[in-house]
């Protein structure tokens, strides 16, 4: 029955409120679930800081790693197609992505700030170094991987190069591709509060509205902040699941 | 017009180890010619060298008398493992040859139609190949070949992961098919059975490094009898040749 | 001892080491200050001259932060037993249920400023409409005095782009023009005109002649529990305080070290600044008063709330002395 996966967690929810009411589990420390509802009306509603509402703040958090994810696509993919058919290009530029990759993109937080400010380009940086690297490696690895079955078997039917990149290369290394964006994706969006960290010039952004409620000192609306941003996380992972088997529908 | 393939004194060697030696033969136009012999001895590459995806070390191969290499266009191949590409589907497969030498897509789709038609594969144009039978899938992939119209055929044990009847159907719309175009055919097997049934001609190959070993002519008149006394005693005899080549 | 009598023995000694809350007796007192905010001079000065060894109380650096918020975060922790902070946040905080503190002592009046670029042609507050200031952070005092003159020039709220920024990036953000003034507490003010990057369009007392800044803060509990070291915690900021006014020079040089500034950015800095311990109660109703106005938090009772909030009684004994 369906039910019954939900019995644990409704069972620990009552159980928090009650501790929550009765003092056990301090308001400082933990609020209450009744409380974070409310902080998450407020969000809404009144908006943290207030007149900034939580709907905006979204939109421009989306946005942001919108435009930080698209241009790790338009970068990887093509780099890692070519990287994938050609040997030497692996063997030239695969080196300095090792060694990149391995710095955790808020290490990059005050260099992005000197060269990008304070606005939505350097938090878009931060997340392109977080969804870049996913992206590049699973299409490598999308390529490489290809049954060299179907290299014979297009060559045996008078395929150049060029036709084996286009019709054997890219279309079998799609579902590889679509599981390093979707990847990339996650980590984008988790990279996203700290990005935000950088500095949020326009004064709107999920993570700036958290750092603001811990200023405003409203753990209420910082808990039920983060929630919103595991919602919101939990929903583009589904879509783009929804996506794939739209595209690929051939497995 | 002779349409003739020619292997001339082949050699092989992969890694350091002899894959091939000498091997000779012509092959007639229209002629249905198999390749028998023991696994892993070689005539998958030999098979390769002939369609171009591999080079001999020795040796040449000719197709009306020019080097086959400059003529691959007209070589066609069919794997045993059909290496249908999974995100086409069979209609896609069947005209993948035509797209990419050029043709337009209304020409494509109807000369793909045909050949769906021709291969009763009619309804499951649209599907993909992980929707279709092993034996379906073989019939795409022989149809993705055909469509091309090439000069010799080169199928690479096309049956063998099929199950018997599954197999004999294949066997008899092949022959079918082969009666009415009358393509040159190279066919490679280790199943002696499908040799006799299908082959004008069957050469022996010994294990590795591989040999020609003896040439059977198969004078049984179509349409064949399986069980025939004719087509029993050659089986025997070509299986008694296998037997000394098992002999270590 | 057998096994039976262990257990208790163990569970109350998890139960014990559990509990958070002041330090037991002889524990070093946890302070904390805001980085680099020359308004806190007389923590460093009692550090430097052993005013708190003087008074027989041994301190400990537990924290040094960028911002008020983040101060006030640490209190709510219980990870500090009292501390230099902006009176802004701390009402914040209290006034929201997260820190229990009460304010012991002023530390200093004034000694802020709004910054424009040394050359950008903004001259009075109104040119500001439409531009983007930056803030140390929400519910600061300086974030505070942003909107106070705001409400004095009769510039809307929804017509100045606030931005929060720590101090220490205000400088160089002003300068590639990301914003286009700052308001912090001093030395960024001085350190941004040494550097030829700004200028001052309006001193802290502009907006509001005298207003309160900075407060010495105690935890709660550690009042209850040690009354007698909290006592002895503000004599020894009184002492500092009046050390600032007496040897200015001295407390220069102190300053030159905590704030990691050149002398001529600090010296221009303290001109700024007027460090009392002088409570201002008014004052503090008037942060109450706006912060709900700001829908930061909500007070029903004003008087009340800044009666439990500032503890007057330790500074007047030590004054009457």
């Amino acid at each position: 029955m369906k039910f019954e996966r939900y019995i644990l967690p409704v069972f620990l929810l009552f159980l928090w409120q009650l501790l929550s009411y009765v003092g056990v589990i301090p308001s400082y420390l933990l609020p209450s679930p009744i409380r974070i509802i409310f902080g998450f009306k407020d969000l809404m509603f009144v908006g943290m800081p207030p007149e900034h509402l939580l709907y905006d703040h979204a939109r421009y958090s989306l946005y942001r790693v919108a435009y930080g994810f698209g241009i790790a696509c338009l970068v990887g993919i093509p780099l890692g197609l070519i990287m994938g058919w050609s040997e030497r290009i692996r063997a030239l530029i695969g080196p300095l992505i090792e060694l990149v990759r391995p710095i955790p993109p808020l290490a990059w937080i005050p260099i992005a700030i000197l060269w990008f400010g304070i606005g939505i380009k350097s938090a878009a940086f931060i997340i392109f170094l977080g969804t870049f690297f996913p992206i590049l490696l699973n299409t490598i690895s999308g390529v490489v991987a290809i049954n060299p079955i179907f290299l014979d078997a297009a060559r045996s039917l008078n395929a150049k190069e060029k036709d084996i990149f286009f019709k054997v290369l890219i279309p079998g290394s799609i579902p590889s591709i679509f599981l390093g964006m979707r990847i990339g994706m996650g980590i984008g969006w988790m990279t996203l509060v700290a990005a935000e960290f950088t500095g949020v010039k326009e004064g709107y952004g999920l993570g700036y509205m958290i750092m603001t409620a811990r200023d405003i000192q409203r753990p209420d609306e910082i808990i039920a902040g983060m929630l919103v941003i595991g919602i919101i996380g939990l929903f583009i992972n589904w879509a783009f699941g929804a996506l794939e088997s739209k595209i690929v529908r051939w497995r | 017009m002779i349409n003739v393939c020619k292997t001339f004194s082949l050699d092989r060697e992969k890694h350091g180890l002899e894959v091939l030696v000498d091997i000779s033969c012509r092959i007639e136009e229209g002629e249905f010619v198999s390749l028998v012999g023991p696994s892993g001895c070689g005539k998958t590459t030999l098979l390769k060298i002939i369609a171009g995806l591999e080079r001999a070390t020795r040796g040449r191969v000719l197709l009306d008398g020019f080097e086959i290499a400059s003529q691959t266009d007209k070589v066609g191949l069919v794997f045993q493992e059909y290496a249908l590409f999974p995100w086409r589907t069979t209609l896609q497969n069947i005209v993948i040859g035509l797209e990419i030498m050029g043709v337009n897509k209304k020409e494509r789709l109807a000369a793909g139609m045909e050949y769906v038609n021709m291969f009763g594969l009619k309804g499951f144009e649209n599907r993909y190949p992980c929707e279709l039978s092993g034996g379906m899938q073989q019939r795409v992939a022989i149809a993705r070949t055909l469509i091309m119209g090439p000069k010799v055929v080169l199928m690479d044990e096309p049956f063998g992961s099929l199950d018997s009847q599954t197999r004999n159907d294949l066997q008899e719309f092949l022959l079918d098919l082969w009666q009415k175009r009358q393509d040159t055919v190279l066919f490679v097997t280790h199943n002696v059975d499908e040799a006799v049934f299908l082959s004008d001609e069957i050469l022996v190959l010994s294990k590795r490094p591989a040999r020609i070993i003896t040439r059977f002519q198969v004078d049984c008149p179509r349409p064949r009898d399986r069980t025939s006394v004719e087509c029993n005693i050659i089986r025997r005899e070509i299986l008694s040749t296998l037997r000394g080549e098992r002999v270590d | 001892m057998g096994k039976k009598e262990i257990y208790p023995i163990v569970l109350g000694i998890f139960i014990l080491g559990l509990m958070r809350g002041p330090a037991l007796g002889s524990e070093p007192i946890r302070i904390g200050y805001l980085q680099s905010d020359i308004h806190q001079l007389a923590c460093w000065v009692a550090l430097e001259k052993g005013f708190y060894k003087k008074q027989g109380v041994d301190v400990k650096l537990a924290g040094i932060f960028r911002a008020g918020p983040e101060e006030m975060s640490a209190f709510a922790a219980g990870a500090l037993d009292m501390g230099y902070v902006g009176e802004a946040p701390a009402t914040t905080a209290v006034a929201n249920g997260m820190a229990r503190v009460r304010i012991l002592a002023q530390v200093n009046t004034e000694g802020s400023a709004i910054v424009v670029r040394e050359k950008a042609n903004i001259k009075t507050m109104n040119d500001l409409r439409g531009k983007r200031v930056a803030v140390p952070g929400h519910s600061t005092v300086q974030d505070f005095l942003l909107r106070k003159a705001m409400a004095k020039w009769n510039i809307p709220m929804n017509e100045i782009n606030i931005t929060v920024l720590k101090p220490p990036e205000m400088i160089n953000a002003l300068r590639t023009k990301q914003i286009d003034a700052f308001i912090a507490w001093e030395p960024y003010p001085a350190k941004a005109q040494t550097m030829g990057v700004g200028r001052v369009l309006l001193y802290s007392s502009d907006i509001w002649k005298n207003h309160p800044c900075c407060v010495l803060v105690a935890d709660q509990r550690f009042l209850a529990s040690r009354p007698a070291e909290a006592r002895r915690m503000v004599a020894a900021h009184v002492e500092a305080t009046d050390f600032i006014d007496n040897n200015p020079e001295e407390a220069g040089r102190i300053a030159v070290k905590y704030t990691g500034m050149d002398p001529e950015s600090v010296r221009l800095a303290m001109q700024n600044v007027n460090y009392t311990y002088q409570l201002s109660i008014e004052g503090e109703k008037e942060y109450v008063r706006f912060l709900v106005g700001l829908k930061y938090i909500h007070v029903k009772d004003i008087d009340a709330f800044t009666r439990n909030f500032i503890c007057q009684d330790i500074l007047k004994e030590l004054v009457k002395k």
